[in-house]
């Protein structure tokens, strides 16, 4: 068959045969049914016919995360997701500033930042000086707590790397009891920024040229930042280990 | 050889009307992000649509991509292959991408909540258009024997998002 005849052939059988399209369409698993065959009509989703009943419908929820867990995988606290760097501990405690500093447990935690290159998860098409990189549909350095009954919610990551304009920092969001209470940034001090930076898995990208200083979000505010930069403990062998405390108004 | 080099898009658009358990759960998990993300933008909750957030703060946009997060797991489940659609066989279509994208929401009605998730394929040699159906080979055509191909019926929010047109060989006409 000449291959012209058989794209017409073949055009043809194609265009007999059915389409599936499943998208919006009512689940049907989902629909009550009633084995007594008449009209009547219940607002209960179980009946009885004869000896059985017919099952009672409930909701399909919750629905199991990949791995069949039931919460969300960013509940987690350790975000590193494979991301080589060095190590980075981080314990936030979350404070009512408004109410004698008390405790605040229970507040979701969001915290995320770039890998060691400057990239980070879920954006496509990220410049830098090392290539440009997309990472949609990957969650890596990305995650929330919810604070325990002492106020603390931890994360184990690694440091932070930098991307072009912005001084190497950590974002972060608070919320209680659904409703956000504080987003924030925190940043490191130059000299660990530093020594992290010319140690062997940052070094390719070098040393941010933007300090704290001369950032555009931190260093607008002297106080601010001095409260923004969390003091770390170790070394880039070691890793690195750091305490925050978050202050909100309830 | 093929006629182009082509990406195609799948859009699949995902409200409250959705049944099967991947739109519930893309749909849930994305208007619970909302509630919380969306905050960041309208912290008095003056602006109850993501239409009127946006329009307010341009820096609303970004919930596409932080929304994006708390489906990305869904996504995983479905090993890259695209649902609803098929090829003619009735296998499904592989995607490379998934791109989230909040169409609407409302901070007080999760009715007006809509979602759709773009899945982009990766390059495919388009060999032939034939009405309404693409002859399709997920590989590039060898310069001799034959290769597996797939046919598929173009539809509703069904795109080519990238064309790239290969150099067709020259016929030569001999007059006499």
């Amino acid at each position: 068959m000449e291959r012209k005849n058989f794209l017409k052939t073949f055009a043809l059988m194609a265009a007999a045969g059915p389409m599936i399209i499943d998208g919006c369409k009512k689940d049907a698993t989902t629909k009550t049914s009633s084995t007594t065959g008449t009209s009547s009509s219940s607002t209960s989703t179980s009946s009885t016919s004869g000896s059985c009943i017919v099952t009672a419908d409930e909701t399909e929820g919750p629905y199991p995360y990949v791995g069949g867990e039931s919460t969300n995988p960013l509940d987690r606290s350790d975000v590193t997701g494979g991301q080589t760097g060095v190590p980075l501990t981080l314990s936030f405690l979350v404070v009512d500033a408004g109410n004698s500093c008390n405790v605040v447990s229970n507040a979701r935690v969001d915290i995320w930042h770039c890998n060691k290159d400057g990239y980070y998860s879920g954006y496509a098409n990220q410049n830098s000086s090392l290539g440009v990189k997309s990472y949609v549909g990957e969650t890596w350095l990305r995650g929330y707590q919810l604070t325990d009954s002492t106020g603390v919610a931890k994360f184990t990551t690694i440091y932070p790397g930098w991307y072009s304009g912005r001084a190497t920092h950590i974002h972060i969001e608070v919320y209680v009891n659904g409703v956000m209470k504080k987003t924030t940034q925190i940043c490191f001090s130059e000299s660990t920024n530093g020594v992290v930076y010319v140690s062997s898995l940052y070094s390719a990208h070098g040393v941010n040229p933007i300090t704290n200083e001369a950032d555009s979000i931190l260093g607008n505010s002297t106080t601010d930042l001095a409260n923004e930069t969390v003091s770390l403990t170790g070394s880039v062998s070691e890793g690195y280990s750091g305490s925050y405390t978050i202050g909100i108004k309830l | 050889m093929s006629k182009a080099k082509i990406k195609i898009v799948y859009r699949q658009a995902i409200d409250e009307s959705c049944s099967s358990a991947f739109e519930k759960a893309i749909f849930q998990a994305s208007y619970d992000e909302f509630l919380l993300k969306s905050q960041a933008y309208n912290s008095e909750g003056k602006f109850k649509t993501f239409s009127k957030i946006k329009a307010n703060d341009g820096r609303a946009n970004s919930l596409h991509y932080k929304l994006s997060f708390s489906v990305g797991h869904f996504i995983a489940q479905l090993n890259n292959k695209i649902p609803v659609i098929k090829d003619n066989k009735g296998n499904k279509i592989s995607f490379e991408v998934a791109n989230f994208e909040l169409i609407e929401s409302h901070i007080e009605d999760a009715s007006f909540h809509k979602v759709a998730i773009n899945y982009e394929t990766g390059l495919l040699s388009l060999i032939e258009i034939m009405g309404e159906y693409l002859l399709l080979a997920n590989d590039d055509l060898p310069e001799h024997g034959p290769t597996d191909t797939f046919v598929l019926r173009m539809q509703p929010d069904l795109s080519i998002v990238s064309y790239h047109e290969m150099n067709q060989p020259r016929i030569i006409l001999n007059a006499s």
